[in-house]
C-alpha cells in the first residue's frame, strides 16, 4: 500500500490514475519488502508520510510522471530540436575550427629556430623587462630540451586562439553590461552558469550537433569557461570610474561614445587587463578538460599519465602546464604594468 | 561446563532463527563507472547485505584508481568487473600478493573489437571485413574512431591499422580524448544513421542500445597481438583482440575476515547473454542500475541462488519461491 493512495481515492481520481497503468520496474525497496514478507514492509513506512515527490506520487497513481520521465523528456526535446540547433550553431561556430586548426598548423609548422626567437622578441616588445624575457627564453628552451616542445606549442596555440577570441567577445559584452543595469541582471546568472556547469554536461550534447572530430568542440569548452573574468572585470572597471570624472566629461559636452573611448575605457584599463590575465590563466586550466574532447597538447600527456599510473609522465606534463601559466602570467602582468604607467600623466 | 554450552546453543538458535547472519562485518566494494559493472555491484551488494548480513559500502571508482588504492592501502576490499587487460599493473599486484583473483565475473569474457553500426552492415555487407572497408573507406566516413591515449587498446589499434595499411587506403585514425566522447560519437552517428567505424567493447549499455556488427580483422594470433600491444612493435601483423578476462578480485585481508563472502564472490558469474539482456531491458525502460539489479534478481533466481551458501539461501528464501 503506497502512501497517498487514499488521497487520490478521496479526490475521485482512482479511475483516471489506473487508466495509464503500465508495468513499472521494481525498485530495490519493493524487492526488499518482498524478501521480508508483508509485516515488515508496513513497518518501514513509519515515521510519518514520505515527502510527496514525483516518485512517491507515482507509486500511488500511475498517471503521475516519475522523476526519470523528466530527464527522458529533456533528452527527447533536445534530440528533436537537434536539426534546427545544428543549422544555426554549426555555421556560426565553424570559424572557430578554422582558427584553431590554422593556429595549430602555424605553431607546429614553424621551425624551432624561428619560433623560439620570435616568441622571445614578442615578449620583449610586450614586457620590456629583462628578467621576464630571460624567463620566457629559459622555459621555452627547457621544453625543447625535455622533448616537450611540440606539445607545449600545441597548448600555446590553443590558449592563444581561445584567449584572443575571449577578449574580443568579452570586452564588448562587459561594456554592454556596465551601461545597463537590466543587461547586467540578465548576464550575471549566465556568467555564474558558465563558471559552474560541469563541462561535459554541455560538451556531450554538442557532439550530437557537430562532429566529434571538429576542433571547435574544445574551443567552445575553453572559451565559455575563460570568457567570464574578462566580462566581469570590464564591467566592474567601468563601473568603478569616478563619478566626478564622468561629471567633468559631461560638463565638457562629451558624447556617450567619446566618454567611453576617452574616459571610461582608459581608466578601466587596469581592471580589464587583470581580467585578461585571469582569462589566460583559466584557458590554461581548461587544457586537461579540453584534452578529454581530443584537444592535442600537454593535456593528453597528463591524461595518459593518470590512466596508466605513469606518475612521472603526468607530473612532468602537469608542471609543464604550470610553467606555461607562469610565463604567460608574467608577460601579461609586465605588459599590464607598462600600459598602466603609460596612462599616468607626466 | 554444562551451563555455558546451553547458553551458546541457545544463542546460536536465536541467531539462526533471527537474521541467520551475524558474522559478516563491514565490506567495501568498487562501483566502476560503466553500466555492467554498476549492475554487478548492485547485485553483489544486495546479496551480501541480505544474504550474509554484511554492511556494504559501494565506492565509486574506475580500474586504475581502484588498483592503486588497493595496492597502497588494502582498500576497497572487493574489486569487481576488473578488465585485467586494461591495466598492466594488475598482474604485478597478483604476483605481489596484494590482490587475490577470485573468478570470472563475466563468464564469457569481454569482447573487444572493431564495429560498424548494424544499418551500415545491412546497406553494405562487404564492410563486415577489414578488406571491404579498406576498399571503400568513404563508406565508413574515412575515419577510424580509436580509444583515448593511455588505454591499452589505443596502442593495439594503431599497430593493427598500420599492419593493414589503413593510412595508405585513406582511412584516418581519430583518437578520442575520453571514453565518453567515444560513446557519444556512436550515439550521434546512430541519430543521423551516419557512417561510423571504430573500437568498442561488450557487454556495455552502448552496444546493448545501438546494435553494432563486428568487423572481421583477422583471427586472433597470440604472438602478433603481443607485438601489437607494444608501442615500438617493429612489424605489426593484423590480429583480432583476445577475449578479455573479466574478474572479481579481493584484497587478501578480506579472505581471512570473511571466507563465506569470498566463497560467494568467487561463484558470482554472469554470462554475456544475461548481462546484455539486463542492460537492454534497463535501457528500454529508462531504469536505474538499482532497478536493473532488481530485474536480474527477480528474473534469474536460479542463477544467483547457485552462488550462495545454504545459510544465505535460507535468508533469501522468500525471493526464491
Amino acid at each position: 500500500m503506497a502512501a497517498y493512495e487514499g488521497l487520490f481515492d478521496a479526490l475521485g481520481l482512482r479511475d483516471w490514475c489506473d487508466a495509464g497503468k503500465v508495468e513499472a520496474p521494481m525498485s530495490m525497496a519493493q524487492l526488499l519488502a518482498r524478501s521480508r514478507g508483508g509485516e515488515e514492509a508496513a513497518g518501514a513506512e513509519g515515521g510519518g508520510p514520505p515527502f510527496p515527490s514525483l516518485d512517491v506520487l507515482h507509486a500511488a497513481c500511475d498517471r503521475i510522471w516519475q522523476s526519470r520521465d523528466l530527464a527522458a523528456a529533456v533528452e527527447r526535446n533536445f534530440l528533436s530540436m537537434r536539426g534546427e540547433l545544428k543549422l544555426v550553431l554549426d555555421p556560426l561556430t565553424q570559424p572557430l575550427s578554422w582558427l584553431l586548426d590554422g593556429a595549430l598548423h602555424v605553431f607546429q609548422a614553424a621551425p624551432w629556430w624561428a619560433m623560439i626567437p620570435l616568441l622571445v622578441a614578442l615578449t620583449w616588445l610586450a614586457a620590456r623587462s629583462r628578467p621576464v624575457t630571460l624567463l620566457v627564453a629559459c622555459v621555452l628552451l627547457f621544453f625543447a630540451v625535455i622533448d616537450h616542445y611540440e606539445v607545449a606549442m600545441q597548448t600555446l596555440a590553443i590558449v592563444f586562439v581561445c584567449t584572443t577570441l575571449s577578449v574580443l567577445l568579452g570586452v564588448p559584452v562587459g561594456i554592454g553590461m556596465s551601461r545597463s543595469d537590466a543587461a547586467r541582471r540578465l548576464a550575471v546568472p549566465v556568467l555564474d552558469l558558465l563558471q559552474t556547469l560541469p563541462t561535459f554536461v554541455y560538451l556531450i550534447p554538442l557532439i550530437f550537433l557537430f562532429s566529434v572530430t571538429e576542433s571547435k568542440l574544445y574551443g567552445i569548452a575553453i572559451i565559455l569557461y575563460a570568457i567570464v573574468p574578462v566580462i566581469r572585470l570590464t564591467d566592474l572597471g567601468i563601473r568603478l570610474v569616478d563619478r566626478d570624472v564622468i561629471e567633468a566629461a559631461d560638463a565638457f559636452g562629451m558624447t556617450r561614445g567619446q566618454k567611453l573611448w576617452r574616459v571610461q575605457l582608459p581608466l578601466a584599463l587596469p581592471n580589464i587587463m587583470a581580467g585578461v590575465n585571469q582569462t589566460i590563466m583559466m584557458s590554461l586550466a581548461m587544457v586537461v578538460i579540453a584534452s578529454l574532447v581530443s584537444a592535442p597538447g600537454l593535456g593528453v600527456l597528463v591524461l595518459r599519465g593518470i590512466r596508466n599510473l605513469e606518475l612521472g609522465t603526468g607530473i612532468v606534463a602537469g608542471l609543464g602546464i604550470v610553467l606555461l601559466a607562469v610565463i604567460l602570467d608574467r608577460v601579461s602582468k609586465a605588459a599590464l604594468g607598462r600600459v598602466d604607467k603609460s596612462q599616468q600623466p607626466r | 561446563m554444562k551451563a555455558p554450552i546451553h547458553v551458546l546453543a541457545a544463542g546460536a538458535a536465536c541467531l539462526a532463527a533471527g537474521a541467520a547472519h551475524a558474522e559478516c562485518g563491514d565490506v567495501s566494494i568498487t562501483e566502476m563507472d560503466w553500466a555492467s559493472s554498476a549492475v554487478v555491484t548492485e547485485v553483489a551488494s544486495f546479496l551480501m547485505t541480505n544474504g550474509y548480513g554484511c554492511t556494504v559500502q559501494a565506492v565509486p571508482s574506475s580500474i586504475t584508481p581502484a588498483l592503486a588504492s588497493v595496492a597502497e592501502t588494502g582498500e576497497p576490499d572487493i574489486l569487481t568487473e576488473l578488465w585485467t587487460n586494461s591495466s598492466p599493473v594488475y598482474e604485478e599486484l597478483l604476483a605481489d600478493g596484494k590482490l587475490m583473483e577470485l573468478g570470472h565475473v563475466l563468464s564469457d569474457g569481454g569482447v573487444e573489437a572493431w564495429w560498424i553500426p548494424a544499418y551500415l552492415a545491412e546497406a553494405h555487407p562487404e564492410l563486415a571485413t577489414v578488406e571491404g572497408i579498406l576498399a571503400n573507406p568513404e563508406l565508413v566516413g574515412g575515419r577510424f574512431h580509436d580509444c583515448p591515449a593511455g588505454w591499452a587498446c589505443a596502442v593495439v589499434n594503431s599497430n593493427v591499422l598500420r599492419a593493414v595499411g589503413a593510412a595508405e587506403a585513406g582511412l584516418d585514425r581519430f583518437q578520442h580524448g575520453s571514453g565518453e566522447t567515444l560513446a557519444a560519437a556512436i550515439a550521434a552517428a546512430y541519430e543521423d544513421e551516419a557512417p561510423w567505424l571504430g573500437y568498442y567493447w561488450a557487454p556495455t549499455s552502448v552496444l546493448g542500445r545501438y546494435p553494432m556488427v563486428q568487423v572481421e580483422v583477422a583471427d586472433f594470433d597470440a604472438e602478433a597481438h603481443a607485438c601489437n600491444a607494444d608501442p615500438d612493435c617493429p612489424e605489426p601483423e593484423p590480429s583480432a583482440f583476445p577475449t578479455a578476462k573479466v574478474v572479481t578480485a579481493v584484497a587478501p585481508s578480506l579472505a581471512e575476515r570473511e571466507p563465506e563472502v569470498v566463497a560467494f564472490l568467487s561463484r558470482m558469474s554472469f554470462t554475456n547473454e544475461q548481462m546484455n539482456e539486463v542492460l537492454a531491458w534497463q535501457d528500454a525502460n529508462g531504469a536505474s542500475y538499482e532497478e536493473a539489479a532488481v530485474y536480474f534478481l527477480t528474473n534469474y533466481p536460479d542463477t544467483w541462488s547457485g552462488w550462495l551458501s545454504d545459510e544465505a539461501r535460507g535468508a533469501l528464501s522468500a525471493l526464491l519461491q
